[in-house]
């Protein structure tokens, strides 16, 4: 019964159905299922499978960010459940910002969508974050990469500025850089010293994953 | 390379074919879903100043969520106390922009963070010299009328930018200068210094405003502090200031076109609402950008097919029928050269704008890669486009010399008219191509097979080496240094 449950729970993932999947979640939970088996062979299984059909062309972006607001209620319904457990893994840490200066998230909140889908733990600071508050955020979480995102040429170099802080503040070196935003390019990200570029939001996840050696 | 004109003389699009898109009921509909989001949604403003003085008038303001609604009485009445008409001047007076929906002006691209270098063809990070140089290109050419800062300085702080692009597009053009990158109220006042200093005086730049600017929302309904703080300045020093937005739809407005219209709309009624309630009868203009998302990446779509030509042919008509000053883009290109993609995308576009009534203000030329780049030659390239559109409106003479019959029976049939006074009293009014080709398979060849942009290329280097611009009196050239130093000094610089 449980598998007949789970792929019912993938496919209201799939159709982003937030009501259906929250229901299946619990009834899952309520029969005893492994909230692992829920999370891997259903929720995980699910964007992975979008994912796939959004690289074929099936479904577009939007698709994958409703799948993902319902990825993300359903995970917080295991989580209590998952961290009672002893098995449960937690994938890599991402700091998300954009940057001093500047108020334009679309950009930012697309990545962190694709981020968690792709089973990452997003931290997202929000818009106009100053460097001294993300090297704040660095040491408290301990994040395995901080993505800056900026939209004007006039806050493009505050990511920079963001760099310089991290090496001022002897934490460089423990954490992955990645920039984006219109105006960012490669030639910025390798003139500013970041550890990666990403062009959109699905070419962020790939350069997250390259970072911190997830091999697709 | 075909003929440059010798005449220095404005090239302006004149009265233009109107298709409306909407009908009356369509039009009035969106305006009242409009009013609806701005009185039941309305829009976050991210300034404690100007939410404080809104708070004083009759639009409903939440200080703590920071969120303004506006009654649809006080949105009527912002809309009819804007004026209708007014000046923005240049240096050279007959490059003067009167906008009163008579006249469709040309404006040189804005904001692209890199140049395609004339020599090597690479993209790389401009600097102050390629503004000089795309200023000094647009100074150049009768179809431009007036400029935005075409670059990005790399080798400027950003906190300074709109200081020293302003300085180097006023010494460098006698034409009107749209300083877009005033995001605060200390850029804006640097702006202003250095229009008082041209025009002679603050007062004389009111009356005769030789730079403007323009303040952009974020879309959806959001009002970003400092730069909407340094509209007021503008406002208050009666210099005329645009309203812009640029919403992207599916991302940060509907994907359907209609709603993507209404956030637009609610975007510069709002802003222009906050103008005039604060400042009435302040010069601002109505001003609505638009891009599409691409669907798969979330990237904004390279593709500009025709819905961005239906968005700017409904926001036209929105925007005559409340009889204000427009602007509206035009050009979009997802292309990475000057090929066939970025040609036909500036084309058609073009002619979607001369769709659009009479809409004042044009932007822009120069852009590829969504603006993100910036090119001379596809300056050069597109003022080609803007010649042709602009001799589609221009008007056909249709009199008794024009319909030629006394030359027609002269000749009667079987003769030619290569050799007839009448040919060469009039064979130089016809449009003739400056880049496109019209050489033999043979002579295409033996040239090494150019295609127009080798022309284009050459033309600006041409140009750019050899082009001076109306200087600045020495002495106003001098203040407007000191004006910069004293600016770049006193704190704000990176």
């Amino acid at each position: 019964m449980s598998d007949a449950l789970i792929a019912r729970l993938r496919q209201a993932v799939i159709d982003a159905e937030p009501d259906d999947a929250l229901a299946l979640v619990r009834e899952l939970l309520a029969a005893d299922v492994a909230p692992t088996l829920i999370l891997d062979g259903g929720l995980a299984k699910a964007m992975l499978i979008l994912g796939e059909m959004w690289k074929s062309g099936e479904v577009f972006l939007p698709e994958v960010m409703a799948a993902a607001a319902v990825f993300t209620i359903c995970n917080e319904e295991i989580e209590p459940v998952l961290l009672a457990s002893a098995d449960h893994k937690v994938g890599a840490k991402v700091l998300l910002a954009t940057v001093k200066g500047d108020m334009h998230d679309l950009g930012k909140n697309m990545v962190a969508a694709m981020l968690k889908m792709a089973g990452f733990d997003v931290i997202d600071l929000g818009t106009d974050v100053s460097s001294a508050a993300i090297i704040e955020a660095v040491i408290r979480e301990t994040p395995a990469v901080v993505g800056l995102s900026a939209l004007l040429t006039t806050t493009m170099p505050e990511q920079r500025s963001v760099i310089n802080a991290l090496v001022a503040a002897g934490l460089r070196d423990s954490v992955k850089v990645l920039v984006g935003g219109a105006p960012a390019t490669q030639e910025w990200a390798d003139a500013i010293g970041a550890d990666a570029y990403g062009q959109h939001a699905p070419d962020a996840v790939r350069a997250v994953k390259e970072l911190v050696g997830v091999l697709d | 390379m075909g003929p440059q004109p010798t005449v220095r003389a404005p090239r302006t699009l004149g009265r233009r074919l109107a298709y409306n898109l909407l009908d009356a009921t369509e039009i009035e509909a969106t305006h009242q879903a409009t009013l609806d989001v701005l009185e039941h949604t309305g829009v976050t403003v991210r300034s404690a100043r100007i939410l404080t003085l809104l708070a004083a008038t009759d639009a409903i303001v939440d200080l703590e969520r920071r969120l303004v609604k506006f009654p649809p009485s006080m949105v009527e009445a912002a809309i009819a106390v804007a004026p209708s008409e007014y000046l923005l001047a240049a240096r050279e007076p007959a490059f003067d922009m009167f906008l009163d929906r008579s006249r469709g002006y040309y404006c040189l691209e804005g904001g692209p963070s890199d140049i395609v270098d004339l020599a090597s063809g690479k993209v790389r990070s401009p600097t102050s010299q390629d503004l000089i140089d795309a200023t000094r290109l647009a100074d150049s050419l009768n179809e431009i009328s007036f400029l935005w800062p075409s670059v990005a300085l790399s080798d400027v702080p950003p906190a300074d930018q709109a200081a020293h692009q302003t300085y180097l597009q006023l010494a460098n053009s006698t034409k009107h200068v749209v300083a877009m990158t005033t995001y605060n109220s200390r850029d804006a006042r640097v702006v202003l210094e250095l229009g008082a200093a041209v025009a002679g005086s603050a007062a004389a730049l009111k009356a005769r405003p030789v730079v403007s600017s323009f303040v952009c929302s974020i879309s959806p309904l959001t009002w970003d502090g400092p730069p909407l703080e340094s509209a007021l300045e503008f406002a208050a020093a009666g210099v005329p200031c645009g309203v812009v937005c640029m919403p992207v739809s599916t991302a940060g407005a509907p994907t359907t076109l209609a709603g993507h219209v209404v956030i637009a709309n609610a975007e510069l009624l709002s802003g222009i609402t906050i103008l005039q309630t604060l400042y009435p009868g302040t010069p601002t203009y109505y001003c609505p950008f638009s891009a599409e998302m691409d669907l798969h990446s979330g990237n904004m779509d390279g593709a500009w097919g025709p819905g961005p030509v239906l968005f700017n042919l409904v926001m036209s008509q929105l925007g005559l029928r409340y009889g204000l000053p427009m602007s509206i883009g035009t050009n979009g290109t997802g292309a990475k050269t000057q090929d066939w993609q970025a040609g036909a995308q500036h084309a058609l576009t073009l002619m979607g704008t001369l769709a659009c009534g009479n809409v004042d203000l044009i932007a822009s030329t120069g852009g590829i890669d969504n603006s993100r780049v910036f090119s001379l030659e596809q300056v050069l390239l597109d003022c080609e486009l803007w010649d042709i559109a602009a001799t589609l409106l221009d008007g056909i003479p249709f009199t008794e010399e024009y319909l030629a019959v006394s030359v027609i029976n002269e000749l009667g049939p079987g003769q030619h008219y290569l050799a007839h006074k009448h040919t060469r009293n009039h064979m130089r009014e016809n449009w003739r191509a400056r880049f496109f080709q019209s050489q033999t398979w043979q002579e295409w060849e033996d040239l090494g097979r150019p295609d127009p942009r080798d022309a284009a290329r050459k033309r600006a280097r041409e140009v750019i080496t050899t082009y001076v611009p109306e200087p600045l009196p020495d002495d106003v050239d001098r203040e407007m240094r000191s004006i910069i130093d004293r600016y770049t000094t006193a704190g704000g610089s990176a």
